[in-house]
């Protein structure tokens, strides 16, 4: 390394070209306790971005929770737990957190069996797999919002994909009307576009680990006069859980914070509002940033411990 | 029994496929009717009289909402453009150090810059919209950028990381032999080895920037910044435009993305698996 850190000084000016044993007598000591300037020099950029663009605006978002910031009631001046006091008693955000909370059960529940289930279906090879996977993955690929807009098109009343099924299938006349009408539906139908989206990832991950598994372990159930779905529920189920951990838990932070299919989908409607779309109002109509800044720093501890308490129950090491 | 199990994936493959595809389909479908032919009753499940009306309209037709879309596809195309070569930029320069060289303080900066990742996006929402708004940043493609790129440079240093860590040592040893800068070692040496690498990490900082719409929606107010996704969302709370003519616009959002998404599947796969695991 005493070689590549003489390259990094600047002032080293002397001896230009004499590689060969010589130089390193009188200057090797100065050189070393100098310090290498060029690696941070590389991270710089990227310490700079975070320092100034994620860390000083996170611990803004932790401060100012404890401050009235309002543009309609200035100054910025310090509120203890106003924010929170305030917050709490607002009826939309509370009725907006009993949807976040029915998002993150379907969508976990839905996005979790949707992995496994579609993981398992690809675990061996067959002929035109990475096509399959090719495919599976588009969805994650498009934006969320687009996402809604597809979907208003299944699920339209007059013309939407579904009423026309029922229609055609005589089930129904036709003309039913499937958001906003009643609010677990509604829930139901705009996480259902959400797991559309997250999905793919939980598949990718489940995948990965599946692949880990030997088919030895298989052969070996079979041979035991084990029926696939044994074979599924002890060897595959167990060894998958660092992987269904992972995917949890990213749909966990993934649902807790939607925001786009529920603003495309159902707009401001109470039926559907998540609690990320209330700080948006909070913050951008009311222009009420204390009270912003306090909703964002609640979501943000809530992810960080149903996260956690994710991995503590459902992560376990594995040992091939 | 080998069959029963090979039958049973095959209806499995067919339902991953057909999940995956109906609602592309039926956009795609809706996009090529007529507004008067996507509302029959019963509905078409074929594009029958299939035209491309809808696209030329937003291609090159006059009026507000063609405007919109033109203009809105532009300024995606640039910010998505413009965040990916930073930040994939920004971020090979860092992972190459914090893989390959030994610095007091890596540790630490490495954790510093790896732990914002645990936190949601949304966290940094309004803070970063005052901070926009102080500099004069709302409104311009400088401040979407900044924002996109301070979201992306951790897990894009992350997934770098990881692959640089994985290339074989010693390589920077043999090219330092040879008198090479450190520079030069690693723009000859391991960025070529590490190609795989950069271009998923380019594919998957570009597709999360064409899927933002929170960040975009808060920093840009008007056409004159806003991407596609924000502008297509306004397009369908207001019902006065035909629901042909806004899921050809969906479209036109999906095609870049989805045609990324099929042809480099298999980097975006790797870099997704690599930044999500381990």
């Amino acid at each position: 390394m005493s070689a590549s850190s003489s390259t990094a000084q600047p002032t080293a000016t002397a001896q230009p070209a004499s590689p060969p044993a010589g130089p390193a007598t009188g200057s090797a000591p100065v050189r070393r306790s100098r310090v290498d300037l060029l690696p941070y020099l590389l991270i710089a950029p990227v310490m700079i971005f975070i320092a100034l663009l994620a860390l000083v605006p996170a611990v803004t978002t932790v401060v100012q929770s404890f401050f009235r910031v309002d543009a309609l009631d200035p100054p910025t001046r310090f509120d203890g737990f106003g924010n929170f006091v305030r917050l709490a008693g607002d009826k939309a955000l509370l009725g907006s957190i009993g949807n976040t909370v029915f998002y993150v059960v379907v969508g976990v529940a839905l996005s979790t069996i949707i992995g496994i289930g579609a993981a398992v279906v690809l675990q061996k090879p067959f002929r035109g797999r990475s096509l399959v996977i090719a495919v599976l993955i588009l969805p994650w690929a498009l934006p969320g919002a687009v996402g809604g807009v597809l979907w208003t098109g299944i699920f339209d009343p007059n013309a939407g994909l579904i009423n026309s099924v029922l229609s055609t299938l005589h089930l129904s006349d036709g003309n039913a009307v499937l958001l906003g009408q009643n609010r677990l539906l509604t829930i139901t139908l705009i996480e259902l576009v959400q797991v559309w989206q997250i999905a793919p990832l939980s598949v990718l991950l489940i995948l990965a680990v599946l692949q880990l598994i030997p088919d030895e372990l298989y052969e070996a159930a079979q041979i035991d006069g084990c029926t696939p779905w044994s074979a599924f529920l002890r060897i595959t189920l167990p060894l998958a859980r660092p992987g269904i951990a992972v995917t949890m838990v990213q749909a966990v932070i993934a649902t807790l914070n939607v925001f786009d299919q529920p603003y495309v989908l159902n707009g401001a409607a109470n039926t559907g509002a998540s609690v990320t779309m209330q700080t948006y109002f909070i913050s951008f109509q009311d222009l009420d940033f204390g009270g912003g800044y306090a909703l964002s720093l609640l979501i943000t501890l809530v992810t960080l411990v149903i996260s956690l308490g994710v991995i503590r129950l459902v992560y376990r090491r594995v040992e091939l | 029994m080998k069959r029963r199990t090979s039958g049973l994936r095959g209806v499995g493959v067919a339902m991953i496929l057909l999940w995956s595809l109906v609602p592309i389909y039926w956009a795609i479908k809706t996009s090529l009717q007529t507004e008067a032919d996507a509302r029959a009753k019963p509905a078409h499940y074929l594009p029958t009289n299939a035209t491309w009306q809808n696209y030329a309209t937003l291609l090159s037709g006059d009026g507000d909402v063609p405007a919109q879309i033109r203009r809105s596809t532009l300024n995606i195309v640039i910010e998505c453009g413009a965040a990916t070569v930073v930040t994939v930029l920004l971020a090979t320069l860092a992972a190459y150090a914090f893989a390959r060289m030994q610095f007091r303080g890596k540790t630490v900066l490495f954790y510093a810059v790896i732990a914002t990742m645990a936190f949601p996006a949304y966290t940094t929402l309004i803070p970063l919209y005052r901070i926009m708004s102080t500099f004069g940043l709302v409104n311009t493609y400088t401040g979407i950028v900044l924002v996109y790129v301070s979201g992306f440079l951790p897990l894009a240093t992350w997934i770098l990381h990881n692959y640089f860590a994985s290339l074989p040592s010693g390589i920077e040893e043999a090219g330092l032999v040879d008198g090479a800068h450190r520079l030069q070692v690693l723009w000859h040496l391991l960025l070529p080895l590490a190609r795989p690498g950069i271009i998923s990490t380019a594919l998957i900082t570009f597709l999360f920037a064409w899927g933002q719409f929170l960040f975009p929606l808060v920093l840009s107010s008007d056409l004159s910044t806003q991407p596609l996704t924000v502008v297509i969302a306004s397009l369908q709370g207001r019902h006065v435009v035909p629901s042909t003519l806004l899921n050809a616009a969906g479209v036109l959002a999906i095609i870049v993305p989805a045609v990324l998404a099929l042809a480099f599947n298999r980097y975006i796969v790797n870099g997704l698996l690599a930044g999500s695991t381990k």
